[in-house]
């Protein structure tokens, strides 16, 4: 004869395996990151679409200082280490303005730049092209211009090395000083695992407590809906339910946020080189299982008072928006994270595990802040969990009207059954 | 041996009391009525012995102790809110019911198939509930009640919602149930099938005790001490109502009501009855369940 915990695990197994196979279970794992990286490709996509031609561009040099290279190579706009789309502009020479004005007209070069006799003192190039038609504009050529402008000025009169620092006057290297006082280098990638895989994570697990909480929610307020409940409850007690849900769902979220950070590391790869750090993942699964609990016990209790679907998920949105409120200051917290108003976000425990996640990746936050978050958390956890089993054993078998807050206050402390 | 026993067992919720003082007990291998008409307590009673909710005061044991996660197992229970699994396949359901009831998988799954094949379900065992027809619905609720083979079976209002030709196979059930061996609780406010099956009841009423025994018992303690009787001839009734010791006589149509005299007793009076005319059928007459049912209630009602 099973007993505790068999049951609970026969609980959770049901639970795990019926979640993993609804739809919107897989659609949120696999569709929503697919979706996700859509979005964030589709700018570079779009201008992969649209590269760059080879150009032809004339220009009369009045001040007749200048000296133009023949041909440049264009770098245009590049994305991540996809590779770029390079295009040869070929520079035309031409003494008359009205000689540049037919070639452009006749289609053999695609602008025309005037470098006017005063452009020491103001600085201006002008450029001319046809209403209609492709040609690199100004502001794409700016580059180009400013390096050809600077060598040809200052060629010849300063020597090599202070030419190529004018030209490229800095090159900033990161390293980390360690605590024993050796330095390291950092790379783009150590930059982003510090900031950007902490509030990428943030997002994931926000996500996956919302859906697996979600789940639960919808299947304590079906199971009364459609009464099975009662047959449930001459089987298990209301805490193995209870309990074999939380772990059954908490399983699925789990599986859920690996197959993402999977993702995540796996499409990374190409896009940006990624190294996950220890400590991260350590304090993203810390606040993973401890938001999952605190939300999945509260949408447990929220889905055993009231008495339908519909009615359940009216009431778990409004938990369900306090805990977006770290999105919603997602900017804040970055540039601001140790405000008064990020450190309470990330010890407040509806918001804590995203605000302090993404609070980790904008700054070093004191241990002292972590720890205490964790332990608000923790506490909390084990009232609502508390609360939770109590309201489930109340609320479970009354149907049909929403008990009233105070009934449901009165049910918490005597816990009747 | 006694399979369930209430001793003056007490439940209000919120301030309003919906068992009162209630002691009962269930025989193993009978089927126990358990009566009353809609919101006398009978489910309430029912979620008590079930260990879903406690009682304020009193005591109730089950298989001769306090109810424990082992003994639950030992249960089968068809609430009278129907529920099942919308979106899951029956054999899955079924297997995952049982489980929950302390079965193996691999026996769960054995039982299921059987059960499923014995009602001709099997080809249906892969779909969903949703997809069968409500009939077919109320046999797999059957089947989830029995299906880790309990020694005590709780039905409540199990006849709620059938035609009459499901009613019989049903009732037809609960007989093989017991032919088993199983103790059986009927929760039912069906009279008729109440008084076909039962051995004994307990009746409640707003909470209340009022009425329990054998079924045999309280149906001839509330007899009316009369005869019904048929004549083969008409003219017999006329000779009849000379008869000295007969009180009173109602025509019932084809039949007629005969109250014997005080302190003369409806055997005696039929030994009379014999030798003057020809009968073609007599009755003593109990009342039905029904009656007392209806009597009962107006009575305690009243109160």
């Amino acid at each position: 004869m099973n007993n505790f915990p068999g049951k609970t695990f026969i609980v959770a197994q049901h639970e795990f395996l019926k979640t993993i196979k609804r739809k919107e279970f897989l659609f949120m794992t696999f569709f929503f990151p697919l979706l996700l990286a859509g979005f964030s490709l589709l700018p570079a996509m779009l201008s992969g679409m649209n590269p760059a031609e080879d150009q032809k561009i004339g220009y009369i040099d009045m001040t007749g200082s200048f000296g133009f290279p023949e041909s440049i190579q264009n770098e245009g706009l590049s994305l991540g280490s996809s590779e770029t789309k390079t295009s040869v502009i070929e520079f035309v020479k031409y003494e008359e303005t009205s000689d540049a004005k037919q070639a452009l007209q006749a289609g053999q070069i695609s602008s025309y730049l005037v470098i006017p006799e005063d452009f020491l003192e103001t600085g201006t190039i002008e450029q001319y092209s046809l209403e209609k038609g492709s040609s690199l504009t100004g502001f794409e050529l700016s580059a180009e211009l400013s390096d050809i402008v600077v060598t040809s000025l200052l060629k010849g009169k300063v020597n090599e090395s202070i030419l190529n620092r004018v030209r490229d006057p800095v090159n900033i290297k990161f390293y980390n000083v360690g605590e024993s006082g050796e330095s390291s280098e950092r790379s783009i990638a150590d930059i982003f695992a510090s900031f950007g895989l902490p509030i990428i994570t943030a997002f994931l697990l926000l996500f996956s407590i919302f859906s697996s909480s979600g789940f639960l929610l919808r299947g304590v307020a079906e199971e009364k809906e459609n009464r099975i409940i009662e047959i449930l409850l001459s089987s298990v007690t209301p805490s193995e339910i209870l309990t074999g849900k939380i772990l059954g769902l908490g399983a699925v979220g789990l599986l859920q946020i690996g197959i993402w950070l999977a993702a995540v590391v796996f499409g990374s790869g190409y896009a940006l080189p990624v190294k996950i750090e220890p400590n991260t993942l350590f304090f993203a699964l810390v606040y993973f299982v401890l938001g999952f609990l605190f939300f999945a016990s509260m949408m447990a209790g929220i889905g055993a008072v009231t008495g339908s679907l519909q009615e359940s998920q009216q009431v778990a949105g409004i938990f369900t928006f306090a805990a977006a409120l770290p999105l919603i200051f997602m900017q804040l917290i970055l540039t601001n994270p140790e405000s008064p108003f990020s450190v309470f976000l990330s010890l407040f425990p509806l918001t804590s595990p995203v605000a302090m996640l993404t609070r980790m990746g904008a700054t070093t936050v004191p241990i002292s802040q972590i720890l205490a978050s964790i332990f608000i958390l923790l506490i909390s956890v084990h009232v609502v969990i508390l609360l939770s089993s109590r309201l489930f054993r109340t609320y479970l078998l009354m149907y049909g009207k929403r008990p009233k807050v105070k009934e449901i206050w009165k049910n918490i402390w005597t816990g009747s059954r | 041996m006694h399979i369930v026993e209430f001793e003056n067992v007490s439940k209000s919720f919120s301030e309003k009391n919906i068992l009162e003082d209630i002691s009962f007990s269930v025989r193993q291998g009978e089927i126990f009525g358990l009566l009353g008409p809609n919101g006398a307590g009978k489910t309430t009673l029912i979620r008590l012995l079930l260990d879903i909710i406690r009682p304020d005061s009193g005591e109730i044991r089950v298989f001769g102790d306090f109810l424990n996660p082992v003994a639950k197992n030992r249960i089968g229970y068809l609430p009278e809110e129907r529920g099942l699994y919308r979106k899951t396949g029956l054999l899955d359901m079924l297997v995952y019911l049982a489980q929950l009831k302390g079965m193996s998988k691999k026996q769960a799954h054995l039982n299921a198939e059987f059960l499923l094949k014995s009602l001709e379900l099997d080809q249906y065992k892969n779909k969903k509930v949703e997809e069968l027809s409500k009939g077919m619905q109320q046999k797999i609720q059957f089947l989830s009640a029995i299906i880790h083979e309990p020694e005590l079976v709780i039905l409540d209002e199990p006849f709620s919602g059938l035609d009459p030709v499901s009613t019989k196979t049903v009732m037809a059930r609960i007989l093989e149930l017991k032919a088993a061996g199983k103790t059986i609780i009927l929760s039912t406010h069906m009279m008729e099938q109440a008084q076909t099956l039962c051995d004994r009841i307990l009746m409640l009423n707003k909470g209340r005790r009022v009425l329990y025994g054998p079924v045999d018992d309280i149906r001839r303690e509330r007899g009316k001490n009369s005869l019904i009787v048929e004549f083969a001839e008409k003219g017999d009734l006329n000779a009849i109502r000379k008869i000295s010791s007969i009180k009173k006589v109602i025509e019932h149509g084809k039949s007629v009501e005969i109250f014997p005299e005080e302190g003369i007793s409806a055997q005696t009076l039929l030994e009379e009855l014999v030798q003057k005319a020809n009968l073609l059928r007599f009755e003593k007459t109990f009342p039905s369940l029904n009656e007392i049912f209806i009597e009962t209630l107006e009575s305690t009602s009243n109160e």
